[in-house]
């Protein structure tokens, strides 16, 4: 197994974690970060190809995905603040208005 | 020339129109009454004048007849359906009756419903119906006369229920429709029958066909078109079994019993089997149903009129009989004979309905004859008028009604194409009925001392010159029309049937008997009813006999229970309960519903778990992935 | 593995292995802020993985951008929320065991798919793509619509964030 490849099995399992993360966890915020966890197993992915083909361009999307994933936070942070502002939990299960 | 017919058809149309729009409450406030009488009588009056300068023409063209093609109504495949009016010596008999006769009654309505609150609508009506039967006499072809038909069934279904604030007089109107329609189905059968056979609607054409012997129709169609145009003619002539309406459609004013219920509308089925004349002579066996139908409905009719204490009713049933005669002279071949029949029933048939109105007039609404008498001379105009008119259906030598009732007589006796004697037998005990229910009905409302009310008795009164003018006038043909030879007339057209050749020496016989009857039936009315202890007397001894013809057979009792009840049933329960309700509402609802409980169990899916979401998308991404897999 | 025990892949293994470690420990702590640290980890090795690559820059942006922007905003707000929730209240949120048995699925799934497309044909390229200047210029070269398509999403995302905060503003005064 070369190192692209081991690359690709640890991006697949910080995906496949943070994923999980998602569902099992019951705190937003947690919920939040495991998110990120999701994209950074991308974004090593990416990099691997890159580095595989010796194109910058997984690069360049690594990059842009930076600037999304940074904007992004910087979004579902306050609304996440918001919510438990009103609500009073951090339990993501709590928050099940569209039951139905 | 060449629209007269069109314009005799359309001058009432017009008519129609006008008073429909001005003399009614459509705008606002209707015309005057004397604008309404203007337009009302004067198309009437215009279509009569037309007719007789189309008779004038039809005479100079040595009676050839007149082919007026209106317009194009349809083209369908190959055939094509004209509207075509066309004037031969029937049509002219007929389109005179009913202009004439009908332009007289206009005149006397205006006196008859003055004051009444519809008077517009009265006269709007009148004419529409004036329209549709020209139409119906006028038509070339089936498919116009029987637009004509349906017109005056619904005209006369808006005139007899023409005070219908009063739910009985809706339901009569109701009752006659029905009736009516139940006939029209045969009709429409015998029409199409005629038309597969013969390609056309055009009556002329049929009736060539037929007697060219061209026509390439079987003997049993020929009997089953026959019977159907009879079975038609049976609903809109008041025969056996479709009579019921027409004592009910005395619930309608006056002048309309006169004009639609005996001078016009109910002769159309005897004009249809006129018209129709080569079938019916191609069809012995149906001739023969015709013939015994009519005499034997002529009979109950007369029974039943025996009885009757209204006076209206009288005259209804005795319509009913009068129009059973007709159809006996049709059955046995006689078709002018039916034809002169009907002529002279028109005028005194009107003379005696128009009579009635003027008492029931001069009382201020009575109509119950064991509340009048004494009447001779508080109103002699329309005593006389009635008197004469009496005596001419009664078949008092000389007037009218003798001469067309003997020859009906004759040739049911006589007659090679189906006269028997037992047809001429019971025709003329009905005739011996006929002459004494009459001359009852004209004692009880006439003679005698007074049965009336007092508060009714003072204010009796002759009717106006616009009521009494046209008794004047009506009791005149009813005296003198016998002598129009209506028969000979129109024997180019319509032959009269061969007298059987060893009964011919009978005809000397029969006219004696049949003079003596209508004397005997006379005297016997007198004889009774001039005391009136003698009546009750008699009406006592035969009390259940009597209770049987009060009760009119119970005929409409058992047609309600036999079909009435049973049709309703079915409606309530199979088709609104079972087929709308059920079938069509439910599966409706069930459909519904069926979407309801399905989006009820699948919305189970959304939980609104965020959680459970997630883990979907991770099992599909699972999924998709394998599937990619596998197939890639 | 091409290379066999040279220090650099030795390097990258340790880190990977932290990195998932770390990983999986984010599923299993309780405290958020603790998670929060646990993702640092991970930020961190992963931006020495990119370093080991040759993606220098990537390495640099991931520090400072991920760990220094985005986890430091992430604490700050944990902190800001305090967790008040009972201490025997579960971290899970009662779909554990589906949670784990679709894990399992998707990590066959994945596989599958890697294990299938052995791609040990490529060669490494010693490129210098990843140079600074190479990369700028293709950066701002080929992609120049997707850099303004960012730029477009951040001033989004401004906007966005102003809402927020007025909405909240008239919310909670």
């Amino acid at each position: 197994m070369d190192k692209v490849q081991l690359l690709l099995w640890l991006s697949m399992a910080l995906f496949a974690i943070g994923l999980l993360g998602v569902v099992i966890r019951r705190n937003a915020l947690v919920l939040l970060m495991c998110m990120e966890l999701m994209l950074n197993g991308v974004n090593l992915s990416l990099v691997a190809f890159s580095h595989q083909r010796g194109d910058a361009a997984g690069a360049i999307l690594v990059l842009l995905i930076f600037v999304v994933a940074t904007a992004e936070i910087a979004l579902a942070i306050p609304i996440v603040l918001l919510l438990v502002r009103h609500r009073r939990s951090m339990n993501v299960g709590e928050y099940s208005d569209l039951k139905g | 020339m060449s629209h007269t017919l069109a314009f005799i058809v359309l001058l009432p149309l017009l008519g129609f129109l006008l008073n429909g729009v001005l003399g009614t409450v459509l705008l606002g406030k209707p015309v005057s009454e004397r604008v309404v009488r203007a337009i009302g009588c004067g198309a009437p009056l215009a279509a009569f004048a037309l007719t007789v300068r189309a008779f004038l023409a039809l005479r100079a063209g040595d009676y050839a007849p007149i082919v007026e093609p209106l317009y194009q109504w349809a083209a369908v495949g190959g055939t094509t359906f004209d509207v075509a009016f066309y004037l031969d010596r029937l049509s002219a008999v007929m389109t005179l009756v009913v202009t004439g006769v009908g332009s007289v009654i206009h005149v006397y309505s205006t006196g008859y419903m003055h004051g009444d609150k519809s008077y517009g609508r009265f006269f709007a009506y009148l004419n529409l119906f004036l329209f549709f039967m020209l139409l119906l006499v006028l038509g070339r072809s089936l498919l116009v006369l029987f637009v004509g038909w349906e017109g005056v069934g619904l005209a006369s279904y808006l005139l007899i229920g023409f005070w219908f604030d009063d739910l009985t007089n809706a339901r009569a109107g109701r009752k006659a429709f029905i009736t009516n329609r139940i006939g029209d189905a045969g009709f429409l059968i015998g029409m199409f029958l005629l038309h597969q056979a013969f390609g056309t609607f055009d009556m002329d054409t049929i009736n060539a066909g037929f007697a060219s012997g061209t026509a390439s129709v079987s003997g049993v169609s020929v009997t089953l078109i026959a019977l159907a145009l009879f079975v038609g003619a049976t609903g809109k002539s008041a025969q056996i079994p479709l009579y019921v309406w027409l004592p009910d459609a005395m619930a309608g004013p006056t002048p309309v019993s006169a004009l639609i219920h005996a001078a016009t509308m109910v002769t159309a089925g005897v004009f249809l089997v006129a018209r129709m004349s080569a079938v019916y002579m191609a069809a012995p066996d149906a001739s023969q149903v015709m013939a015994v139908i009519g005499v034997a409905t002529a009979f109950f009719a007369a029974t039943m009129a025996l009885v009757q204490t209204d006076i209206k009713k009288v005259l209804a049933y005795s319509t009913v009989s009068q129009l059973g005669f007709m159809f006996l002279a049709l059955g046995v071949g006689a078709y002018g004979v039916a034809i002169f029949h009907v002529v002279t029933h028109a005028f005194f048939k009107a003379c005696l309905f128009l009579g009635a109105g003027s008492v029931i007039h001069a009382l201020g609404g009575e109509q119950d004859v064991r509340k009048m008498g004494g009447l001779r001379t508080r109103i002699p105009i329309t005593f006389w008028t009635f008197a004469i008119a009496t005596a001419a259906i009664a078949g008092i030598p000389g007037l009218a009604g003798f001469f067309s009732k003997d020859q009906i007589l004759w040739y049911a006796f006589a007659s090679s194409r189906g006269g028997s004697p037992w047809l001429w037998g019971v025709a003329a005990l009905t005739a011996l009925m006929t002459a004494f229910y009459m001359c009852r009905l004209f004692w009880l409302t006439f003679m005698g001392p007074s049965r009336m009310d007092a508060a009714v008795e003072a204010h009796v009164h002759e009717s106006p010159l616009s009521m009494t003018g046209v008794l004047m006038l009506l009791a005149a043909l009813s005296a003198g029309g016998g002598y129009l030879a209506i028969p000979r007339f129109l024997e180019a057209q319509l032959p009269l049937p061969a007298v059987v050749g060893s009964l011919e020496h009978y005809e000397h016989t029969l006219l004696g008997v049949s003079i003596a009857l209508a004397f005997a039936g006379v005297a016997i009315a007198i004889f009774m009813f001039s005391t009136p202890s003698r009546a009750e007397a008699v009406r006592q001894r035969v009390m259940p006999l009597h209770r049987l013809l009060s009760g009119r057979y119970f005929v409409d009792e058992l047609y309600e229970r036999v079909l009435v009840k049973p049709l309703e049933w079915v409606s309530a329960t199979v088709f609104l309960r079972g087929g709308d309700r059920a079938v069509l509402d439910g599966s409706l609802h069930g459909l519904a519903s069926v979407a309801q409980r399905a989006a009820a169990v699948l919305s189970r899916a959304q939980t609104g778990s965020l959680h459970l979401y997630v883990l979907l998308v991770m099992v599909g991404i699972a999924g998709a992935l394998f599937w990619g897999w596998r197939h890639g | 593995m091409t290379g066999g025990l040279a220090i650099d892949n030795v390097v990258l293994v340790l880190l990977g292995v932290i990195a998932l470690v770390a990983a999986a420990s984010m599923l299993v702590i309780r405290q958020p802020m603790r998670v929060a640290l646990a993702l640092v980890t991970v930020m961190m090795m992963l931006g020495g993985i990119y370093g080991l690559l040759g993606v220098h820059f990537l390495a640099a942006f991931q520090v400072l951008i991920y760990v220094g922007a985005v986890m430091v905003f992430m604490v700050y707000v944990i902190m800001l929320l305090e967790v008040r929730e009972p201490a025997e209240a579960s971290r899970y949120s009662g779909w554990l065991l589906p949670g784990l048995g679709a894990f399992g699925l998707l990590m066959a799934a994945l596989g599958a798919v890697v294990g299938r497309g052995a791609t040990a044909s490529h060669s490494f390229v010693a490129t210098d793509a990843f140079t600074l200047t190479a990369f700028s210029t293709e950066f701002l070269n080929r992609y120049w619509l997707e850099f303004e398509l960012t730029t477009v999403l951040l001033v989004g995302a401004i906007v966005a964030a102003l809402a927020v905060i007025k909405v909240s503003r008239r919310v909670h005064g």
